[in-house]
């Protein structure tokens, strides 16, 4: 009896020593450190909703970010994986979440994916960047079409146009008629990736089996084939119909003459409804649809911006992850953060009603998910989605050279394409 | 007493020594890692496998590297050239005794207290066809002005030069005006008695005077021109194309937007290398003008 009772009393001295460390452990305050570039504008307002979210269900925000370039963001987070200290999570896209998810360790996301039904609802070709090695280590919070195409209402009363060209002869004619009444057709910049862009929306347009094939698979008889031609031919044209002097400009710097009726279209991502919004243009100001589809059936040249999520040993920041991760794959978090940044949200079983939605959004949407359950979607390239960086930045180099240098005929244009992309396949 | 004459001793080895080993250490132990990174495979983060000169072959073989080196030639003797030209003749100009010299001075001075960016973005706009220069002189009424070398892929190299040359030759100008007024006056006295005009006097008596803060100017120049960066990035963005690149920013798209530390590594120091152009040149002429300064003594 006195043995037993000595026992027991051991065993509840324990108990009672390890209770703190357990309540303690239990009651972790999640809490999350996130890097990303989105600092100001409707990017910046964006994320900070999702903070006030993330500390409203008991969590801690902390969000460094970084303005600029894409790249500066990579640079303080090479740095911070460098000194063992990566952030929770930090904004990345495409390939790069692959390439990256090498150099630093990286938390699976398998068992939280599942248990909200998360992979059914969204497109497979996120699917297939957000686990690149079978485990979902990243998860998209918006998507952009790219393949988008808005008309100035000026310019296209001035020229008769009331609907978007289906096709890209269509696109053409109307292009003439605009020159012919003293609009300059095409209102895009001279940036080198609004150049690849261009390429890309003309290629996902003449065929999108060809894009997949020739960008994402780097298939060189694709690449040497017809449709990479045609996109070149229409890529010289487009070239020919843009300011002469839109070498180097950011397309923003045309939008004044675009509104104005000086020029006419606008080949651009979703997200320059938001840009010109900002600007104080009203939706009535532009036409907005898909860009031409010469097979009259929908495709959807994807962008996607994801949170991957770094391993950190603190007890605290998995509590922290986990919230982040359930937060961003709720239905009700694509309204709410799509609704201010203008972009789509990644469920396709989102509702667009609401009236914090555009046309433009609920329009892109639907196609969205036409094209998913026709497996019409495709990658963007410029937009660092189809390649890793570095065959990106060799294949948007001769799209570029090519744009503003028109003694280099389509021909030799998709010849050094291709000469491109076999120096840099590994 | 003693302690103080020891302290007096070991005073000039404190201040000296730790600016000395700060900089090398920078210098030598950050350019020497540079060196060893570029025979490695280094993809986003530095990995030490050995790749031998595959990141030189690869990166000598790219059309961005030969645009970029071709440019730099035709940048940097351009840049030098026009800014010594520019400079020295704002010097001799304001050398002439002239009223409120001290402005003249600040006014041409004052482009190199405008960063490069800043620089970059206003030629840029004052260039561009369609805002700049050539609109104003259409709407001005000269519809035949044509001036669009921002936009002409054979040119727009020549815009780096402009916006470079604006900004660097009220530096040389400082320099070679301190130079003009260090020269003895009793030779000037001389040469005018000796009859010889204003602008013999210069070829003749001054030029030759302050040689060396030619040279040192020159040297200064060269290693503005090799590490431009951000007037390109600012002005034409590389454009139209890749017409305009500099090797400074392939070194940097290849290490940072691309993620191939190693190929950015061996670009970096096939620039470093390009220093030695200036470098082998200026010491055999130091050289040489000593063993020249030697027999003459």
């Amino acid at each position: 009896m006195s043995v037993v009772s000595r026992r027991s009393l051991l065993a509840a001295s324990a108990a009672t020593l390890a209770t703190p460390g357990l309540t303690r452990a239990q009651s972790v305050k999640p809490k999350v450190t996130v890097i990303s570039q989105w600092s100001a504008g409707s990017d910046g307002l964006a994320i900070t909703t999702l903070g006030k979210r993330f500390e409203a269900e008991g969590g801690v925000w902390e969000h460094n970010p970084v303005p600029g370039f894409t790249t500066d963001m990579m640079n303080k987070l090479r740095a911070q994986i460098i000194a063992g200290d990566p952030p929770a999570a930090s904004q990345l896209k495409g390939p790069e979440i692959a390439a990256w998810s090498k150099i630093g360790a990286v938390v699976d996301l398998d068992q939280q994916v599942s248990e909200a039904g998360y992979e059914a609802v969204v497109p497979a070709e996120l699917v297939r960047l957000s686990k690149p090695y079978g485990h979902w280590i990243a998860l998209p919070i918006q998507a952009y079409r790219i393949n988008t195409l808005f008309i100035s209402k000026k310019a296209a009363d001035r020229v008769g146009v009331t609907s978007l060209p289906a096709t890209w002869a269509e696109f053409n004619a109307i292009a003439e008629k605009m020159k012919a009444a003293g609009i300059t057709p095409v209102a895009n910049g001279g940036l080198k990736w609004d150049d690849g862009m261009k390429w890309e929306i003309a290629l996902c347009g003449i065929n999108p089996d060809a894009y997949r094939k020739a960008v994402m698979e780097l298939d060189d008889k694709t690449l040497k084939g017809a449709d990479v031609l045609a996109a070149f031919r229409q890529l010289r044209k487009l070239a020919d119909w843009s300011d002469p002097g839109a070498a180097g400009q950011h397309y923003s710097t045309f939008m004044a003459r675009y509104m104005k009726g000086d020029m006419g279209m606008l080949l651009m991502g979703g997200w320059a409804q938001g840009v010109f919004k900002n600007a104080g243009f009203r939706f009535t100001d532009y036409l907005i649809g898909p860009a031409p589809q010469d097979d009259g059936k929908i495709a959807f040249d994807l962008n996607s911006d994801e949170f991957i999520f770094w391993q950190k040993p603190q007890p605290e920041y998995l509590a922290g992850q986990k919230l982040l991760a359930k937060i961003v794959m709720a239905k009700d978090f694509g309204p709410m953060y799509s609704q201010i940044t203008g972009s789509l949200p990644v469920r396709t079983d989102t509702d667009l009603t609401p009236d914090g939605f555009s046309d433009g959004q609920r329009e892109a949407a639907k196609a969205m998910a036409e094209a998913v359950r026709n497996n019409r979607v495709v990658l963007s390239l410029a937009h660092n989605m189809a390649q890793p960086n570095q065959i990106t930045a060799a294949m948007i180099d001769v799209l570029t050279e090519f744009v503003h240098d028109n003694r280099i005929s389509p021909e030799d244009g998709q010849k050094r394409l291709a000469a491109a992309v076999d120096n840099v396949r590994s | 007493m003693n302690w103080r004459a020891r302290w007096g001793r070991i005073l000039p080895h404190l201040v000296i020594w730790p600016p000395i080993v700060v900089s090398c250490g920078y210098v030598l132990l950050f350019s020497a890692w540079t060196v060893w990174v570029s025979f490695t495979r280094s993809t986003l983060l530095p990995e030490y496998s050995w790749a031998g000169w595959r990141n030189y072959s690869t990166m000598l073989a790219t059309r961005n590297w030969q645009i970029a080196y071709t440019n730099l030639f035709i940048y940097g003797t351009c840049f030098l050239v026009f800014t010594m030209a520019m400079g020295l003749l704002l010097a001799v100009l304001i050398d002439q005794r002239i009223r409120a010299e001290n402005i003249y001075r600040a006014i041409f001075l004052y482009p190199l207290a405008v960063s490069f960016v800043v620089t970059g973005t206003v030629w840029g706009w004052l260039l561009n066809p369609t805002f700049g220069i050539q609109k104003l002189m259409h709407d001005a009424g000269w519809a035949s002005f044509r001036f669009e070398w921002l936009i002409d892929r054979d040119m727009a190299i020549y815009t780096i030069v402009i916006a470079g040359v604006w900004q660097a030759s009220g530096f040389a100008m400082a320099l070679l005006l301190a130079g003009l007024r260090s020269v003895d006056g009793d030779l000037m006295k001389a040469a005018q008695i000796d009859g010889a005009g204003p602008v013999r006097t210069y070829l003749r008596v001054v030029f030759p005077t302050i040689g060396p803060i030619f040279i040192a100017v020159l040297v200064m120049l060269l290693q503005f021109a090799i590490k431009t960066y951000d007037l390109v990035v600012a002005l034409t963005q590389e454009g139209p194309g890749l017409a305009s690149t500099l090797p400074t920013v392939v070194v940097y798209d290849f290490m940072f937007q691309r993620g191939e530390l190693g190929e950015g590594s061996a670009a970096a120091v096939m620039l470093l290398g390009s220093l030695a152009f200036v470098l082998v040149p200026y010491g055999l002429y130091r050289h040489w003008q000593r063993r020249k300064a030697e027999a003459h003594v």
